[in-house]
């Protein structure tokens, strides 16, 4: 605990590094309880799930848009899962399925909080490690085993987990129910429950990090917006996920050992299961009380992310930093009070409906708030069209055109006939898919230099981000239609359905913009890895940027800072400052190195340091004047 | 090449950081405390829809249960003063005793089970409520056994050969967990018991 051995960077000498080196390949790459190894142990998982759930993706769009033609060569992978070239309808539930899985929780919540949560905060906050590196790594370890147990159920039988990623009970109860409710919903259980353990386990040592540790100076108030979004979404996580084990625990319990938790009056084929009095509906309570957090916990990450890197990149303070922090603060309070609203359906009381709808409405007040600070920060500035900076841009148009959809869905009267729609596929797809994504991205592209030592190629960056950018409004946009022409989600073959036949042209076009952004991928995707081998060398602050993370060594270092952690002593935005050398001003510089720039509300009320500025300003005015004269 | 940092630059991290991983503790209690909200809330929301509860007088065995279990957090308060006190083998005994506590409170939940399974309240039943009171009571089990372990560390604590903050820091984290799973048992047993 006392000693820490670092590399020392200044002489590096190739040869003798490894006699004298305390990290063993096992204690630095797999079992690492190095905060920054973590984070990249969290992303390239996450990049691994990603591209497998984009992958089941297109096999459920090539289905949809081409529900007759027979492809001999999925069969050849998918075996009789495809048999005669069509994937079968069981299985194409399972597809949609894990593919919702993946995405929401393996990609957005894990890969994405996972990543920066542990990277940011303790980099941008002055703090060597986190509370208990211990169980950061043991959240790590976690997640991977709930990858593989999820990626599992691909190898068995009757396949994957096939009720839904909000898998609603009696279909993901009655193990006999359809091939995907045996062992595959078994697998989907114990796999989740692994997953919250890890979540929580990462959750509750980033609260504790953020608010036990920061280093000298660094009051809440000066913590860049990231840390208040990845702090926000921690809380989020430890509010909500334990529900969601409640309600997991009791489904188990139904499937397994003859509980009635959520059945009742179920007669399977001409049998009459025992089970009574229990209700479906009480299922979705506990599973949406999870479940609508959930969805600011995928954004929130990426909204912090993206207001840091537009701050950056636009060379301008972030606009309402204050107002930022409350909007997420309300946001996460009033993220527990509106799951009703998926639930309108269900036979809820009107009145309770009501109640419901307004809660939600009013959520787009703090998220108007962001939005048009982003806007406003972006306004009139000296913008840098980095790649980060282009996916954050991208975030903020994803989150505004998915969110105008929202407030229809949040009318209880509207919701009623959207409700398992395209509709409903096309908002949050944009507003929590697309947006959290590009977050995410923009996350990958700002901090790969300080994650790897090197810059990603940025060509290959722009052609990444315009077809990734393009394909995904091809791809949600025309579903929007879809829905409100009552086209339900979820259904295997659209020629089945008399109304549904007008839309096969549209599913044709949206699968082959669906199939554009897959490749758009392989762009990223080399990019990265190449990158992490051949990129160009980083230079130590190479977007200009505050924060702290910036005035740590290129090298990775056990311990982030070789000497004494830099002590704070300004806010992390202020990007060219009137009267500054420089468009940017670190944390780490007193504001006595900066007379000619500070401002009367800079001291916050300190009496002596606004004396003494007016006496430099009233001695410097006199110097001009004398000079003058 | 392989340095240390030298004494100056390590005084930020010199003192021992255990307030952040006694935090840690507590964003646990909460989390935990939340999943059995889930639980009592669907119970809640069961019995109001159906117009019943459980239905059950519950076995005297959970009122003696509570008792030992009252019992036991009060010698571990007593240990904990041992030590701030500076008595370490007075604080060595206090523990033993709240081991031993614990495992009889886990002996009499057991025991309880078994007379409500020859009552013919059963586990598996068409009552969700009557199956409530086993999950909240089991997975409360399961918060005991991890108490224990916590007691453990703390009375191996006191063997080894390991600073006083250390020893103190145990004895904390043990201390939190194990009050907390008090005061959650007396919870759902009062609940359960108001809402039959």
């Amino acid at each position: 605990m006392s000693t820490i051995s670092l590399h020392d960077t200044h002489n590096h000498d190739g040869h003798d590094d490894h006699g004298h080196h305390k990290e063993t390949f096992f204690t630095k790459y797999v079992f690492s309880q190095d905060h920054k190894m973590i984070a990249k142990q969290f992303l390239i998982t996450g990049i691994i799930m990603a591209v497998i759930a984009m992958g089941l993706s297109i096999l459920f769009r090539i289905q949809l848009a081409w529900p007759d033609k027979n492809f001999p060569l999925l069969e050849t992978f998918l075996g009789k899962w495809a048999e005669g070239g069509r994937i079968k309808p069981d299985f194409f539930l399972a597809l949609v399925t894990i593919h919702g899985t993946i995405m929401v929780f393996f990609v957005l919540t894990a890969g994405l909080s996972g990543t920066f949560s542990n990277l940011l905060i303790p980099l941008q906050l002055g703090v060597r490690d986190m509370a208990s590196p211990f169980l950061n790594m043991l959240s790590y370890w976690f997640f991977f085993l709930a990858c593989v147990i999820m990626m599992s159920s691909f190898f068995i039988q009757t396949g994957p987990a096939s009720a839904g990623w909000t898998v609603y009970p009696p279909l993901s109860a009655l193990p006999t129910a359809i091939s995907g409710s045996g062992l595959g919903m078994t697998l989907w259980l114990i796999s989740m429950v692994l997953f919250v353990a890890s979540s929580l386990m990462g959750g509750i040592n980033y609260v504790s990090t953020v608010l036990n540790m920061r280093t000298k100076g660094m009051d809440l108030w000066k913590m860049p917006l990231t840390i208040w979004a990845f702090l926000l979404t921690a809380i989020l996580g430890i509010l909500s996920f334990p529900v969601l084990v409640a309600g997991v625990v009791l489904l188990v319990f139904d499937r397994s050992f003859g509980t009635s938790f959520y059945l009742s009056d179920i007669v399977m084929g001409t049998q009459v299961l025992p089970n009574e009095g229990g209700s479906p509906i009480l299922w979705q309570h506990l599973f949406w009380f999870l479940g609508h957090p959930e969805v600011y916990i995928v954004i929130m990450p990426a909204m912090g992310l993206s207001s840091e890197i537009m701050s950056v990149n636009s060379r301008k303070p972030i606009f309402g930093y204050h107002a930022m922090v409350y909007s997420l603060i309300g946001i996460t309070i009033l993220s527990f009070i509106v799951w009703g609203h998926h639930m309108f359906v269900t036979g809820m009381n009107p009145l309770l409906g009501g109640v419901f709808m307004i809660t939600t409405l009013i959520i787009a007040v703090p998220s108007a708030v962001k939005t048009f600070n982003w806007l406003a920060t972006l306004w009139r500035g000296n913008i840098r069209f980095t790649p980060g900076m282009l996916f954050a841009i991208g975030m903020v148009s994803f989150f505004i055109s998915g969110g105008l959809t929202g407030i229809f869905l949040g009318n209880a009267s509207l919701d009623i006939n959207l409700h398992d729609t395209y509709f409903v596929v096309a908002h949050f797809h944009l507003v929590m898919g697309s947006a959290a994504i590009f977050g995410m991205l923009a996350g990958v592209y700002h901090w790969f230099p300080k994650m790897f030592g090197r810059m990603m190629n940025p060509k290959l960056g722009y052609l990444h981000f315009w077809l990734t950018f393009i394909a995904a409004y091809l791809v949600f946009f025309p579903l929007h239609f879809l829905g409100l022409d009552g086209v339900p989600r979820r259904y295997y073959a659209f020629t089945e359905f008399e109304f549904m036949h007008k839309w096969l042209t549209v599913n044709v076009f949206v699968t082959w913009s669906a199939i554009l952004g897959a490749l758009a991928q392989v762009a990223f995707l080399w990019n990265f890895f190449s990158s992490i081998f051949v990129g160009k060398r980083a230079p130590q602050n190479p977007w200009e940027a505050n924060t702290l993370e910036w005035t740590t060594p290129v090298e990775r270092l056990h311990g982030n800072w070789p000497g004494e952690i830099p002590t704070v002593y300004r806010w992390p935005y202020d990007y060219s400052k009137p009267g500054a050398e420089e468009d940017f001003i670190p944390q780490t510089v007193p504001f006595s190195q900066t007379m000619s720039s500070n401002m009367p509300h800079d001291f916050e009320g300190n009496a002596d340091a606004e004396r003494i500025q007016r006496e430099w300003e009233e001695h410097e005015a006199a110097a001009a004047k004398s000079r003058l004269d | 090449m392989v340095y240390t940092l030298d004494k100056k630059n390590l005084k930020d991290n010199a003192q021992p950081d255990l307030k952040p991983k006694k935090f840690v503790v507590w964003l646990f209690v909460v989390s935990s405390l939340i999943m059995f909200g889930g639980w009592t809330s669907y119970y809640i929301v069961f019995s109001a829809a159906k117009g019943k509860g459980h239905g059950l007088v519950l076995p005297d065995l959970f009122m003696y249960s509570t008792a030992v279990l009252l019992l036991s957090s009060l010698f571990l308060f007593l240990a904990s003063r041992a030590l701030k006190g500076g008595d370490i083998s007075r604080q060595r005994i206090f523990l033993f005793v709240t081991l031993a506590l614990g495992l009889v409170f886990g002996y009499l939940q057991v025991s309880a089970w078994g007379s409500m399974v020859r009552t013919g309240a059963f586990f598996s039943n068409n009552n969700a409520a009557i199956s409530m009171i086993y999950v909240v009571s089991g997975v409360h089990l399961l918060h005991i056994v991890a108490g224990l372990c916590l007691v453990l560390s703390a009375l191996v604590g006191s063997y080894l050969n390991i600073s006083f903050e250390r020893r103190k820091f145990r004895m904390d984290i043990a201390g939190i967990f194990w009050h907390f799973i008090d005061i959650l048992w007396i919870y759902l047993y009062v609940f359960l018991l108001l809402n039959s």
